[in-house]
């Protein structure tokens, strides 16, 4: 792959389904947060919080790697 | 043909790029570069905004507190028969709760929602246990612990005591 456009236009394509499957996830995240809470599981929603923020960092990471 | 002297003078158009091109300087494949960032940065918002939000609900779930209930009657001993239910509700007036007197002088209470998702049990006396028909959870009926389904905690037990004949209702535990 030469071309360094089309390559930078594949590594956004990329990141973008990356992007999209941490979302996803995050959404399930919160059926499970939801749950934790409804269930009085405090452990349980701690972990779902954490995941969750790593993966909304990760996010970050990729948006930025994105940008350079 | 004359030129109205009115009208402002327009200098002609010398550009040799076409109107349509100047109002919009956009390269096709740099357009779809340009939105496809944009998305990406509003997924990272959304990832962001989504993760905060599950910051709050697990606090939440940690610091709320549980209202236990307050001692108070529930019913007369003899309005309710040996192996049947009375419902009722504690500790507050939308919190559900099923009353099993399963001996001359012997009681226990629960409260109404199943561990697993919050829907309504009921006592299956052919079964001798408490069932919850939504996912098919079922629990030992003194003690509420769980006998089968994917309730993994035990029913809410609610502390009665018989005073006078009078059933009375001392706390719910968590």
């Amino acid at each position: 792959m030469k071309d360094p456009a089309l390559r930078e236009r594949r590594t956004a394509s990329a990141v973008l389904i990356y992007l999209i499957i941490l979302v996803s996830f995050q959404v399930f995240l919160v059926t499970v947060a939801v749950e934790a809470f409804i269930t009085s599981q405090e452990g349980l929603g701690w972990a779902t919080a954490i995941v969750s923020v790593v993966l909304a960092a990760s996010a970050g990471f990729f948006v930025r790697y994105l940008r350079h | 043909m004359t030129v109205d002297p009115k009208l402002p003078h327009v200098p002609p158009d010398t550009s040799p790029e076409p109107l349509w091109r100047r109002d919009f300087p956009y390269e096709s494949a740099g357009e779809e570069e340009v939105t496809r960032r944009e998305f990406a940065r509003y997924l990272a918002l959304g990832a962001g905004a989504i993760a905060a939000g599950n910051v709050v609900l697990a606090a939440w779930t940690q610091l709320r507190r549980i209202n236990t209930g307050e001692p108070r009657p529930i019913v007369a001993l003899d309005q309710v028969e040996v192996g049947g239910t009375y419902l009722f509700d504690y500790p507050g007036d939308n919190d559900p709760a099923i009353l099993l007197r399963h001996a001359d002088r012997s009681v226990v209470a629960f409260g109404q929602k199943c561990t697993h998702l919050g829907c309504v049990v009921f006592f299956q006396a052919d079964e001798n246990r408490w069932h919850c028909p939504c996912h098919e959870g079922n629990f030992e009926p003194l003690t509420g612990q769980v006998i089968s389904g994917p309730p993994t905690r035990p029913l809410g037990r609610i502390d009665l005591e018989i005073r006078d004949d009078v059933i009375w209702a001392l706390g719910a535990s968590t």
